[in-house]
């Protein structure tokens, strides 16, 4: 193949030279952890990976993982009914979104990282804490989300049913709720965002055996090969995570023109 | 929907935000001075309204605001020139845009804050950590919102400049700097409020200076009233500084 | 050169997009090949995706043509020719930061005029179309009648031999497309300039060309090329006659098939933006 259609190749498939990219990221990792940067602060991607079987076999490790989890997917699941309710509530009722909204708005701005300890200091130092903070993060974006979905529902399609003898519950049934779905899964998509990072501060912050005990263990012991192994096993379970949500939300969104 | 029931439907939820905010503080206050909730837990508002008062007048909370302030405004610069620079660079190509853009995308749809314990170990526990994370998580709104700007400009503005004989720096400088500096500045705002939550959050979680700091201090002391009256004094700077950045990012997108 | 003389010559050019065989190869345009003359003004008209905005991008050298060579004042168009070729675009392509004034001067900036002579060439330009009391407005202030009379305005300060319109009034409503075509007609009675008008309007076509290019559904070619022997400026009563009808039944008689054709070709394949 010559330089030219192997050029032309290449711009037919991006995809192809992002991976290159990420393959070339992983090998400057790989050389500069081994020759140029002091173990002591980083490890190369060969011995994260190889570390992994160890990491996953102290003790302790994969009860921590499971109960993060666990928070995640209770988290998630209540701030997903929670801010449903309270995002359909203050959304269809003209007087309670003007009264409401700007509260809310106010409560969403806050930096919660201040508030953290407020947070243990309720629920204690185990999985409440962490479930209670995560909702906290999730449930404002998808209230946000229902509430602007509501709004922007397209006043001719409401004013078609009216002409045709539609009741308000008919309305909410066969006008209103069809067309929340594909905004009601981007708010999840948001709301799994915040999620993450709720629990995955509080979890940080505090455990006497959660994750972020292990963090700070292997922070102090200046073990980077466990301590990027728990990182990446971590962002793996975020992207994964993130990945459902989004999946759901453009299998449900297919109708969508904007 | 006529003007006289919309002005008085607002006149009702003025005063029913009112209401709220009286209820909350009213319950506050009755449920901490008469009706025995744990003072540890929720301490009486007017102790709080001292302890603040005594805070901010003895300038106490200056050494840590500063290190905060400063964290910010170090990460901020850094994301800044690194994010619209890369940004402009990747833009300037189609096909570079679609090769970065969901790459980047990508890395910030992790939650970042998972990066703190690496660079405290690279770091230490000194606002070299909280400055690398804040420059790192706002690096992504930006560059991606430069990606954005530059790279998505109207085809016809680039058509109708070619056609003039518009040369390179004049196409720069006239049509894709103007067109891409909202959509820019919006990028930046957004920088800059994710480097304020996430440097407030790692001071709280592993600093040994800083507003965040303070607050974790004050719980572990069981001082709740200064650490409550310190959550308020930072709310009250995180909001302050967001609205100015975010009326900056008005009064410069006003022709 | 003398009025007469072919300004531009387009000579056996053809245009496709894509390779045959790519899931979204277009044949847009046959083998053209087309004389204009100076100082007429030639409409273009024809079916969606017959390739007369190729063209005209093709002879304004926004387009290299996949065969055939174009001559505009004897220089062949291989890019845009600013000092001879100025466009009106059918979108809004007035840059929405700055005000219109600065609009037309941003042009003249792009051309290499010089400064002291924009300022007084924006003002003439802007009250020769009407918009002398919108100088300072930004287009956004503006209606879309207004914008494209700037855009307009900005062509004509480049003071070019040629102007290329790609349906400037195609967005407009017909009120306002006919009085802009009015003010059109007797803006150009008083210069010299060539000019190629792509539209979509029967009357348009009539009322503002010398000759009219008739396309035919994709891949586009000439059909045929009508002439319109009345002198400039037209008046609005023009419009009324008889000998108007005539032309407009004629042109129509020799779209209407071709844009059967070109509607059930847009069903089955998109033609690319």
């Amino acid at each position: 193949m010559t330089g030219r259609e192997l050029k032309r190749k290449l711009i037919r498939h991006p995809g192809l030279v992002r991976l290159a990219v990420v393959a070339a990221l992983f090998l400057l990792w790989e050389v500069s952890a081994r020759w140029w940067i002091d173990p002591t602060f980083l490890s190369p991607p060969s011995k994260v990976i190889a570390g992994l079987g160890e990491l996953f076999e102290t003790r302790g490790i994969p009860a921590a993982l499971r109960i993060t989890f666990w928070e995640l997917t209770v988290a998630f699941a209540i701030s997903v009914v929670l801010g449903l309710a309270i995002g359909l509530a203050v959304g269809l009722s003209r007087f309670s979104n003007l009264s409401m909204m700007p509260i809310i708005l106010l409560l969403y701005g806050i930096p919660q990282s201040t508030i953290l300890p407020l947070f243990i200091l309720y629920f204690g130092i185990g999985p409440a804490s962490k479930i209670a903070f995560g909702v906290s993060h999730g449930v404002f974006p998808i209230v946000v989300t229902i509430v602007a979905g509501v709004q922007n529902i397209k006043p001719i399609l409401m004013t078609a049913a009216h002409s045709m003898g539609a009741s308000r519950w008919q309305i909410f049934r066969w006008v209103i709720f069809p067309h929340m779905i594909p905004t009601f899964f981007a708010g999840m998509r948001l709301g799994m965002s915040g999620v993450l990072l709720g629990v995955l501060l509080a979890e940080l912050y505090v455990s006497s055996a959660g994750i972020g005990y292990f963090t700070q263990l292997f922070t102090q012991a200046f073990d980077p090969t466990k301590l990027l192994g728990l990182i990446s096993v971590l962002a793996a379970m975020a992207i994964v995570l993130n990945e459902i949500v989004r999946r759901a939300e453009v299998h449900f969104g297919r109708w969508r023109t904007d | 929907m006529s003007a006289k029931q919309d002005r008085r439907d607002k006149i009702a939820s003025r005063l029913v935000q009112i209401g709220f905010l009286v209820a909350v503080m009213g319950l506050w206050y009755f449920g901490t001075a008469y009706w025995g909730i744990n003072r540890i837990l929720l301490p009486n508002p007017v102790n709080v309204w001292h302890e603040l008062k005594d805070v901010l007048s003895t300038g106490e909370f200056l050494p840590d605001l500063k290190v905060t302030l400063m964290e910010i405004a170090f990460a901020f610069a850094i994301s800044c020139s690194t994010g619209v620079t890369l940004g402009y660079l990747i833009s300037r190509s189609h096909f570079l845009i679609k090769v970065f853009e969901p790459l980047l995308a990508g890395f910030y749809s992790v939650p970042l804050i998972l990066f703190l314990p690496l660079y405290v170990l690279f770091f230490g526990l000194g606002p070299g950590s909280k400055i690398a994370l804040g420059a790192t998580i706002s690096f992504f709104p930006i560059v991606l919102n430069t990606i954005a700007g530059f790279g998505y400009v109207e085809k016809i503005f680039i058509t109708a400049a070619r056609s003039m004989g518009a040369s390179d720096v004049q196409m720069f400088r006239h049509v894709l700097l103007p067109a891409a500096f909202p959509v820019i500045l919006t990028g930046l705002r957004m920088g800059f409020t994710v480097a304020l939550l996430s440097i407030l959050g790692s001071e709280t979680l592993a600093s040994l200076a800083g507003l965040g700091h303070k607050i974790v201090h004050l719980a572990e002391a069981m001082e709740t009233p200064r650490m409550f009256a310190y959550i308020a004094f930072a709310v009250a700077i995180a909001i302050f500084l967001n609205t100015t950045v975010s009326a900056l990012e008005r009064r410069a997108k006003r022709r | 050169m003398t009025t007469g003389d072919a300004a531009i010559r387009v000579r056996d050019v053809s245009h496709q997009f894509g390779e045959p065989g790519d899931a979204h190869f277009v044949q847009a345009l046959q083998h053209t090949s087309l004389d204009i003359k100076r100082g007429e003004l030639l409409c273009l008209i024809g079916p969606s995706g017959c390739g007369k905005s190729t063209l005209l991008n093709m002879i304004g050298g926004l387009l290299v043509p996949t065969t055939g060579t174009v001559e505009v004042h004897g220089k062949p168009v291989r890019g845009p020719l600013p000092r001879d070729i100025a466009f009106v675009f059918q979108e809004n392509s007035l840059f929405p930061w700055c005000t219109i004034i600065d609009n037309v001067k941003l042009g003249m900036v792009f051309q290499g005029v010089a400064k002291s002579e924009q300022e007084p060439r924006a003002r003439s330009a802007l009250e020769a179309v009407g918009l002398k009391d919108f100088m300072s407005h930004y287009p956004a202030q503006l209606s879309g009648g207004m914008r494209q009379r700037a855009a307009l305005a900005r062509a004509l300060s480049l003071e070019t031999g040629t102007l290329l319109m790609d349906e400037p009034f195609g967005a407009l409503d017909e009120q306002t497309r006919m009085i802009l075509g009015e003010d059109l007609s007797v803006l150009l009675s008083r210069s010299e300039k060539t000019i190629v008008f792509v539209t979509h309007s029967l009357g348009e076509a009539v009322f503002l060309a010398d000759r009219v290019a008739v396309f035919s559904a994709r891949p586009g070619r000439i059909k045929e090329i009508i002439d319109v022997d009345e002198p400039h400026p037209r008046s609005p009563s023009f419009v009324t006659t008889e000998k108007f009808s005539r032309l407009r039944n004629t042109l129509y008689s020799l779209l209407h098939d071709e844009i059967r054709k070109a509607v059930e070709q847009s069903a089955t394949v998109a033609p690319p933006s």
